[in-house]
This record gives structure tokens, sequence and C-alpha cells, in this order.
């Protein structure tokens, strides 16, 4: 028994050298991408790889298909800037109430479906989809509705004393201020899925009689997941805002959530890194697709049913497996 | 092994009480009137035709279901409404009938989502392991590859679950369930499926957990392991408790045989 505690203290030496070396891609990204199309492009990575691990966490560890993230999302956005153009809240304040709110909106949701699972789970939070973009849509004293909201400022300037000042108008800031929270929102739920908590959620994912059998409150871990999923999303939503400078309750139309859906699966779900991969390509892809007009529509389709059909453990198992046929031997780490 | 008959002289310290349980299924009435005392340290069997009711009690005992009417103590507390998860922390465990493990989970990583209650990790570890986090781990896995030890599975412990042959399977959920460190165990049908062989190791592992004090609750078909095992049994039919006692006097009662063997063996 002593052979194996080694080996689980190397694997979380081994996954601090891969936050690591994270940290490092990011800090220098824009230092190859200088464009400001492209600048923007890589933020828009950011948020979609912290909605699709969010994702990742509630389906691929607790087993509950929700498929509520373009809410969440619109949540955290809406409620964020509402909360700086109408009360004045400093944005920071507002991005903390957003992203608690979207939390507490996806624990609620998960409370009130705690008797659904698989499609009927998915049924339930595809239709709180709908009624929060209905309430967008609709609710024109608050939202402006279709006409949407215009000029959100930038989140506001950072000044340390004895530093130059950091101004989030600025895309390179704005960069490392969105991928640097995702990749600590990484690390928090890559340290959580290993730990008793991911044993916990894939007990539920696997068997959830059999996990109350062992102690496991199912609804009570069900709600938490959802909770940390829909706040990642609420999140990518505070940040979306004042990237975009508009609102339009159409970013959060249905067809977001199978979008993300689409990034966890096509990265490999149930593997934290796979979502980050799904993501970087379902959002890169599009834009050198650009060229093609509406065939890119087709294209993209096309290679996500591909991708499904024939790697349904997404990007990381075929990684697995092409590592498997070049290196036969096996581990070689 | 002694059928233990003389345990019962003086009456020892009751872990678990039943009184008057009443559950039903529609107009079926699966569970009627059982009433039941087991004593600390003994194995209590329950036996009794397919149908019988067996099941039913034992998920009535271990939080599955409610029952409609009744008394349920354990060590004292009462245990109607409360649901299986919250009983498992007074020390309650079982094994499921139809084999529940987690199939695509390790059967290492069966047994340690078992710790689920034992964990000693001080919140914010969970976010950012430390030295407390490592040492829990440690001591989980270490436990974790002992229990797999005692139902002769460590050589199997990096294997998926879903892989194992079915009557490894079946100690696999007995090594789970034990991780809780429960006070009472509730196996359902343990030997079904299982060869001679298994038998009789399965019987071994039973009556060592007994002597590490573990008060057991055996449903099983196989009357040999029950006769060897138990120092209680009560036999049901119909949903109905038909006799209670030890096993030379089960063995003995015409009722019982008429149930099992059909009323012309009289």
């Amino acid at each position: 028994m002593s052979k194996t505690s080694p080996n689980a203290a190397a694997q979380s030496r081994e996954r601090r050298v891969w936050y690591l070396i994270a940290a490092v891609i990011v800090a220098a990204l824009p230092l190859f991408v200088t464009d400001s199309y492209w600048r923007t492009n890589l933020i828009v990575c950011a948020l979609n790889i912290l909605l699709a691990i969010g994702l990742d966490f509630v389906l691929g560890y607790a087993g509950q298909l929700n498929l509520g993230q373009s809410a969440f999302y619109g949540l955290g956005a809406y409620s964020s800037t509402l909360l700086v153009l109408k009360l004045g809240l400093p944005f920071w304040a507002a991005f903390a109430i957003g992203t608690l709110m979207a939390g507490a909106a996806g624990a609620l949701l998960s409370f009130f479906a705690v008797r659904l699972r698989g499609h009927y789970l998915a049924i339930a939070s595809l239709g709180f989809a709908v009624i929060i973009y209905q309430i967008l849509l609709n609710w024109i004293s608050l939202t402006q509705g279709p006409l949407g909201i215009y000029g959100i400022a930038p989140p506001p300037t950072v000044a340390f004393p004895g530093l130059p000042q950091i101004a989030f108008g600025d895309l390179r800031n704005l960069f490392y201020l969105t991928a640097g929270f995702t990749l600590i929102v990484y690390v928090l739920l890559d340290q959580m899925v290993h730990s008793p908590i991911g044993e916990t959620l894939t007990a539920i994912r696997e068997d959830e009689v059999s996990a109350a059998s062992l102690g496991i409150d199912g609804p009570k871990w069900k709600a938490f997941a959802f909770a940390v999923s829909s706040a990642a999303a609420g999140a990518a939503g505070c940040f979306y805002a004042p990237l975009v400078g508009t609102l339009v309750p159409d970013a959060f139309f249905v067809s977001e959530s199978f979008m993300i859906l689409a990034m966890v699966i096509v990265g490999g779900m149930g593997t934290l890194v796979g979502p980050v991969f799904g993501a970087v390509l379902l959002t890169i892809l599009p834009e050198f697709l650009r060229s093609l007009g509406d065939m890119r529509l087709i294209i993209y389709g096309a290679s996500v049913t591909l991708a499904v059909l024939f790697m349904p453990g997404g990007i990381v198992e075929a990684f697995h497996l092409l590592r498997h046929r070049l290196f036969p031997e096996g581990e070689m780490r | 092994m002694n059928p233990a008959a003389p345990k019962q002289a003086d009456p020892p310290t009751p872990l678990l009480e039943a009184h008057r349980l009443c559950k039903n299924f529609g107009g079926v009435r699966a569970v009627q009137d059982i009433s039941l005392t087991i004593s600390a340290g003994t194995v209590f069997a329950i036996i009794g035709p397919n149908g019988a009711g067996k099941s039913t009690l034992l998920n009535l005992l271990s939080g599955v279901y409610q029952p409609d009417a009744g008394e349920i103590r354990f060590a004292g507390l009462d245990l109607v409404g409360l649901p299986a998860h919250r009983r498992v922390r007074h020390g309650l465990a079982r094994t499921f009938q139809k084999i529940r493990l987690f199939k695509q989970l390790s059967v290492l990583e069966n047994v340690l989502a078992g710790y689920h209650t034992r964990h000693s990790i001080p919140p914010l570890q969970y976010l950012l392991h430390g030295a407390a986090f490592r040492a829990d781990a440690r001591r989980c896995r270490a436990g974790a590859l002992d229990l797999l030890e005692f139902v002769g599975l460590a050589h199997r412990a990096a294997v998926p679950a879903g892989s194992l042959a079915y009557g490894e399977q079946r100690l696999l959920e007995i090594a789970r369930a034990l991780a809780t460190s429960p006070r009472l165990l509730m196996v359902d049908e343990p030997a079904a499926g299982l060869n001679g062989a298994e038998v009789a190791a399965l019987l071994r592992r039973i009556a060592n957990l007994r002597e590490r004090g573990v008060t057991i609750v055996l449903v099983e078909h196989n009357m040999d392991l029950v006769m060897t095992l138990a120092d209680r049994i009560l036999v049901m039919d119909y949903g109905e408790r038909l006799f209670e006692g030890a096993p030379g006097e089960v063995q003995a009662h015409p009722e019982v045989i008429a149930a099992y063997l059909g009323a012309e063996a009289l």
C-alpha cells in the first residue's frame, strides 16, 4: 500500500507543473497575438473555456445534464450590467453579485429538479433557459428588450501605487484579466475533482441509490455542482458585457447552451482539460471558416457530429489512443 | 463455527429494534407487522421464499424506503424519517441484492467513495491541497487497500469495478460498505451467484467481521450459510413473520418447512 501514496504525491506535483505551464502560456499569448481582432477572439476563448469547464463540472463529474448554461451566462451579464447602470454599484461588487446570483439560480433550479434526471433534467433546464431568454427579451423597462443595452464601460482601471495603471479598455489587459480568472477557476475545479468531492460527484453520477448507502446526500451535492457550474457561467457573463460593450438577449439564446455542450463533448467530458481544448477549437475554428460564408455552418455542424460519432471520448481520448499507438509500451512518463 | 445458541441465554443489549413495521406498495402488503430485535455483535438472518418481503424489510431498515407504520430504533435513536444517507453516519451500512457498484470507477475508487463520511480535511484544502489533505488521502487509501485485502481483492485494485467477476463484485460491495465503518452491516443475498469455494470464503469473512464486533443482518437463500452463521433467524412469508428463533428451532419448525417445501411435505 505504500507504493501508491508517493504516486499520489507525484501526481499532485505534476498537476502544479501543468498549472504553471498554463500560466506561462496565458502570459505569453498576447506577445504573439498583437492585432485586436485576434486578441478579442482570445478573450472569447477564455470566456468559453470558463463556460465549458463549469458545465463539465456538473455534467462530466456529477452526471447532471444542464442545458441552462446560456441562461446563467445571461443572468450574470445582465445582472452585473444593470447593477452598475441602475444602482451605480462599482463593477467588482456587481461582478460578485452577478456571479453569486447565477450560482444561486443554479442551486435553486437543481433544488426544484431534484427528482429529475437524464432527459427530464435536460428538458427542465432547457425550459429554464427559455424562460430567462423570454424575460430578457420582454421585460423591456429593465433590459430594454431586443433594443439592447449599449455603451457598457470596461472594468474600472486598476492602479497600484508605484506601478503603471492597468486599464481594461486595453484588450491585452482585459485578456490577462479574463484568462487569469479562468485559470484560477480551472485550478480550483481541478483541485476539487481530484479530492473526495470528485469521488462524491462521480459516485452520484454512477448510481445515486448506491451513493446514498455510503452516506452521500445526493440532492445536496447536485445542488452544489449546479451552483458551481452556473456561478462559472455567471462570471463569464459579467466579463462578456464589458468585452462586447453591448447586451442583447440573442447572445443568450438557448442555442448557446448547445454550443457550450458541444465544447464539452468534443473536448472530452469528465476530464477538465478536455473542455478547454473543445472550447478553443470551437471558438477558433469558425473564425478560419468565416471566408466560406454560410458553408461554415455546415462544416461546423458536420465536424461536431463526426467528432461525437468517431471519438465519443472527445479530444482527450483521441489523444490517449494516439499516444498509445505511437508508444505501444504504454506509460512513457 | 458453532451455531451460537447459548449467546441468547442472557439477553445482550439490542442494537437495532423494529416494532410493527408495515410497508404497502399499492395493494401489495410487502411488509406487515414485522417486529425484531437484533443484539449487538450477533448475526441476524432473514430468510423466506422469493417475494416474502425480505429485501423490502432491509430497505426499510437502511432507509431506501420509509415505513407506512411502525418504529425503528438504532442504539436508542429513532430512525423513522431519517433518509438513507443520514443513517450511514450513525453506523448502518448495506450491500444490494442487485449489485450496484460504480462500474466505471476502479475497484479502489469504489472503496474510497465509501469514506465519504470519514474525511478530515479543512474545507479550504479541498480548493488547494495541503498537508492535511495529503495525510487524509494517505489514510483513506491505506484503509481502502486494507479492506480490499480483507475481501481478497487487493490485487484487483486498479481495474474497473465493472470488469470484475460476479463473485468479486459481491465482495467489493462488502468492502465498500465496510469503508463507512459500520456498527451494523446489512448484506442482501451475498452468496447469490457464488460457487462453493467462494461461499466458504464469504462465510469465513462474515464470521471474522462478527469477531471484530460488527453486527450483521444477513438476507440469504443459501441455507448452509444461514444455519452456520446465524445466531437468530427471522422467517418471513407473504410479508409477515412466520417464525423467529435459533437455527435449530427454525429447522425443526413445521410451518417453515411448509413454506419452503410446500404443505405436502408435512
